[in-house]
């Protein structure tokens, strides 16, 4: 009986030493809880398929709780080989020295050639020319409208506006109070509306909008290193994206006084918003809405100065190791290079994200994406990274903003005591960098 | 054992059951409980506050009080948010604690009666104590919501009445937050109450009533006294809780309209975990702990005397 234990123990002791020795196993945190969870295990077990050397275990975790974990397990010398980052976090990570860097000879080993991304997906994961981090996913801020309202009010369905006059011109046409007055006409009561264009929410929804407005601007939010982290959005150009998006409440009545993000979805879905602005990731739910006959198009360009819009992506990291095991790395590497090539992209596409490259965009099997209609605005994508303490600027930005569209201050106001917040945080933030 | 007591002995506190040490060795377990996860962090937070603490840095520049005087000293975003946060969290602190307290107590005084269905109402009553902070704090979103909420389709339908943006209103906001709240906790305090009823002596009731006490003089003269000490007990567990305030407001309101919803507990997590501003969040742990223990040693002073009072 003790023999057969014994070469039993022995068995599974040389089968363990083996794999050990054949295998290199990776751990690889990310954040894709959501629907798009199957998705990613599936390219998960597709490259460990086509690897038999490399065993990847793929961890979900909630976003918040990696921003949390990850640099206690880089002190502690237990982080994961491969961490899934995002765009408003990913500076501050390099900074404060939790992701390792990628040298040139590495990206090339595994493939990945940066001139095939989006370059400012692909300069979100750099900082002082060394690339740190590889773009995965990618979302933006995009418009939905009702084509049923749209024909009803006369306006063509296939051609949604995409300008500033082109959405003035539509959202009055949309826009009825409960007498069934339209803006203008005498006697209109903006503050019971029947229908109306789009809501503009307070504060994060509505600090995104206003954040792609004052990009179209011109607005470049906080200056360079060079500058020290200026923020300079208390700008003339700012104060007009803010006060043309406050005057949509206020003077042209075609949008509701406190809106909120909850109500604005609530509100399209039941067909009394004609438009909607908010992320790519919305389309499963309005899909599901039955009788909501809606299309997708690019968020239009209410500013004054070029095309820009709000967008957010995922980027594929290596946490510092204490002890770095070149093997690990380099199937780490090898990883990375696979899940970021157009091929997995297209795949990953399937659940929402944008393409992270032209290639994708142009691919046939994109062509059936109902986000095709937003592939031209990839180009003008204003992703919001590339410094440290983006949260110091992103709180005081949506703090301003809902401060000038409750009517709590003047806009010039708002956005000069928000300036000033970000400009205190943003200095003490810096001093804490290591 | 009575032979045992009789007989001296040396050691004074020598028990019958063993040496010394033996009582120590069953408070150990709690000792290193206490220890690890209380005593530890309290003590590393206060390192943390005095350094600029940055966990992958390798060296940790002491700065002293830096970080404590700045939330004394006007002009900071910190010195700004962490005092309004903190005068949110003492409005709901005010605005919730009496709630608690009395309407637990009248519910339990409303299901002492010998009513039908009575445990029925208890469990009605204190299920919702047992939700997650998130599933109660949607839920109270979607009743208060803008335009859309369940309250605002009644206030609609309701003759005389119109809708009311609660989310974005100053001050109004806080109205799905203490309503919220007073629905999920109450059932804690209902509970404690329902308890404490059960034990006073019916005897107490017989006297006053021979004594031709009305309803009001017994509730004022026997019952009000009889439950001080449950009274003491909820008051300080609620006022504790109330302070903080996290969830509800994180969930209903996200802290909005312009941060007056905010909850001095949020603002700490924001300025650690949003603004990765480690040292400073935990200075204003530190000044947060110190004054909730001001708090509540003066309740307790001033309910003990009260107490005092009420057994003498």
């Amino acid at each position: 009986m003790i023999s057969v234990v014994r070469s039993l123990i022995a068995l599974v002791a040389a089968v363990l030493v083996t794999s050990a020795a054949a295998q290199i196993e990776l751990d690889y945190w990310h954040g894709f809880t959501g629907p798009d969870l199957p998705l990613m295990e599936a390219l998960i077990a597709e490259f460990n398929a086509a690897n038999p050397d490399v065993v990847v275990r793929g961890e979900p975790i909630p976003w918040g709780n990696i921003w949390q974990q990850l640099e206690p397990s880089v002190a502690a010398g237990r982080a994961p080989d491969v961490v899934a980052v995002n765009e408003d976090v990913v500076t501050g990570f390099i900074l404060r020295g939790a992701l390792a860097e990628m040298t040139p000879e590495a990206l090339a080993a595994a493939g990945i050639d940066a001139g095939r991304f989006y370059e400012p997906l692909w300069e979100t994961g750099m900082v002082d020319g060394a690339a740190y981090a590889v773009p995965v996913h990618s979302v933006m801020l995009v418009m939905y409208y009702n084509k049923d309202l749209f024909e009803a009010a006369g306006l063509d369905p296939e051609s949604p506006p995409s300008t500033r006059e082109e959405y003035l011109a539509a959202a009055r046409a949309l826009t009825r109070d409960t007498a069934g007055r339209a803006p203008g006409e005498s006697g209109f009561d903006a503050n019971n509306l029947a229908s109306w264009a789009a809501g503009i929410p307070s504060p994060w929804m509505g600090g995104t909008i206003a954040y792609a407005v004052a990009a179209q601007n011109g607005v470049t939010f906080v200056e360079g290193a060079d500058a020290d982290f200026e923020p300079n959005f208390d700008s003339p150009e700012a104060v007009e994206a803010i006060e043309f998006l406050v005057s949509l409440v206020r003077e042209h009545g075609v949008s509701p006084a406190n809106a909120t993000e909850g109500s604005e979805i609530d509100a399209f879905r039941q067909g009394q918003a004609a438009m909607n602005f908010n992320g790519v990731w919305m389309l499963g739910q309005y899909a599901d809405q039955a009788g909501l006959n809606f299309g997708v198009a690019p968020f239009p360009q209410l500013g004054t100065e070029r095309y820009a819009t709000w967008g957010g992506s995922s980027h594929l990291a290596m946490p510092r190791q204490r002890n770095a095991d070149p093997a690990k790395q380099e199937a780490a590497m090898r990883f990375i290079g696979w899940m970021t090539q157009a091929e997995q992209n297209l795949f990953w596409t399937a659940a929402g994200g944008l393409p992270t490259q032209s290639a994708v965009a142009d691919a046939e099997g994109y062509a059936s994406n109902p986000m095709t209609a937003v592939a031209e605005a990839l180009d003008g994508t204003f992703v919001l990274t590339g410094f440290p303490f983006l949260a110091q600027f992103r709180g005081a930005w949506d703090a301003a903003f809902e401060a000038a569209l409750l009517g709590d201050k003047s806009v010039e106001r708002a956005l000069s005591d928000g300036a000033s917040e970000a400009r205190s945080s943003i200095q003490d933030g810096l001093l804490s960098l290591p | 054992m009575a032979t045992e007591t009789a007989r001296p002995k040396r050691g004074r506190h020598r028990s019958p059951s063993g040496p010394a040490w033996v009582p120590y060795l069953y408070l150990l377990p709690h000792a290193v409980l206490f220890l690890v996860f209380i005593v530890y962090p309290i003590g590393f937070g206060l390192w943390v506050s005095l350094h600029r603490w940055n966990i992958l840095s390798d060296v940790q520049r002491f700065v002293g009080l830096d970080f404590y005087l700045r939330l004394v000293t006007p002009g900071s975003p910190q010195f700004t948010f962490f005092w309004k946060t903190m005068g949110n969290t003492a409005l709901f602190t005010v605005l919730s604690v009496p709630a608690l307290i009395f309407s637990a107590l009248g519910l339990a005084l409303l299901l002492e009666k010998p009513i039908a269905g009575r445990s029925v109402f208890r469990a009605i009553f204190f299920l919702p104590t047992i939700l997650a902070v998130s599933v109660m704090g949607l839920l109270w979103r979607w009743m208060f919501e803008n335009r859309t909420g369940l309250v605002n389709i009644l206030l609609d339908l309701v003759p005389f009445t119109q809708q009311f943006p609660f989310l974005t209103n100053v001050g109004w906001a806080w109205i799905p937050i203490v309503v919220g709240t007073i629905w999920w906790t109450v059932g804690f305090n209902m509970i404690l109450y329902g308890a404490a009823l059960a034990a006073i002596p019916r005897v107490y009731y017989e006297a006053a009533a021979i004594d031709g006490a009305g309803a009001w003089a017994r509730f004022r003269h026997i019952t009000w006294p009889q439950l001080n000490p449950v009274t003491l007990f909820a008051l300080v567990t609620t006022t504790i809780g109330s302070f903080q305030l996290f969830g509800q407001s994180h969930v209903i309101t996200a802290g909005g309209p312009l941060r007056t919803t905010q909850s001095v507990m949020m603002y700490i997590t924001e300025e650690a975990f949003t603004n990765f501003q480690f040292s400073s969040a935990a200075a204003m742990s530190v000044l947060f702990g110190l004054l909730l223990l001001l708090v509540t040693g003066v309740q307790f002073r001033l309910t003990l005397r009260d107490l005092g009072r009420g057994v003498r």
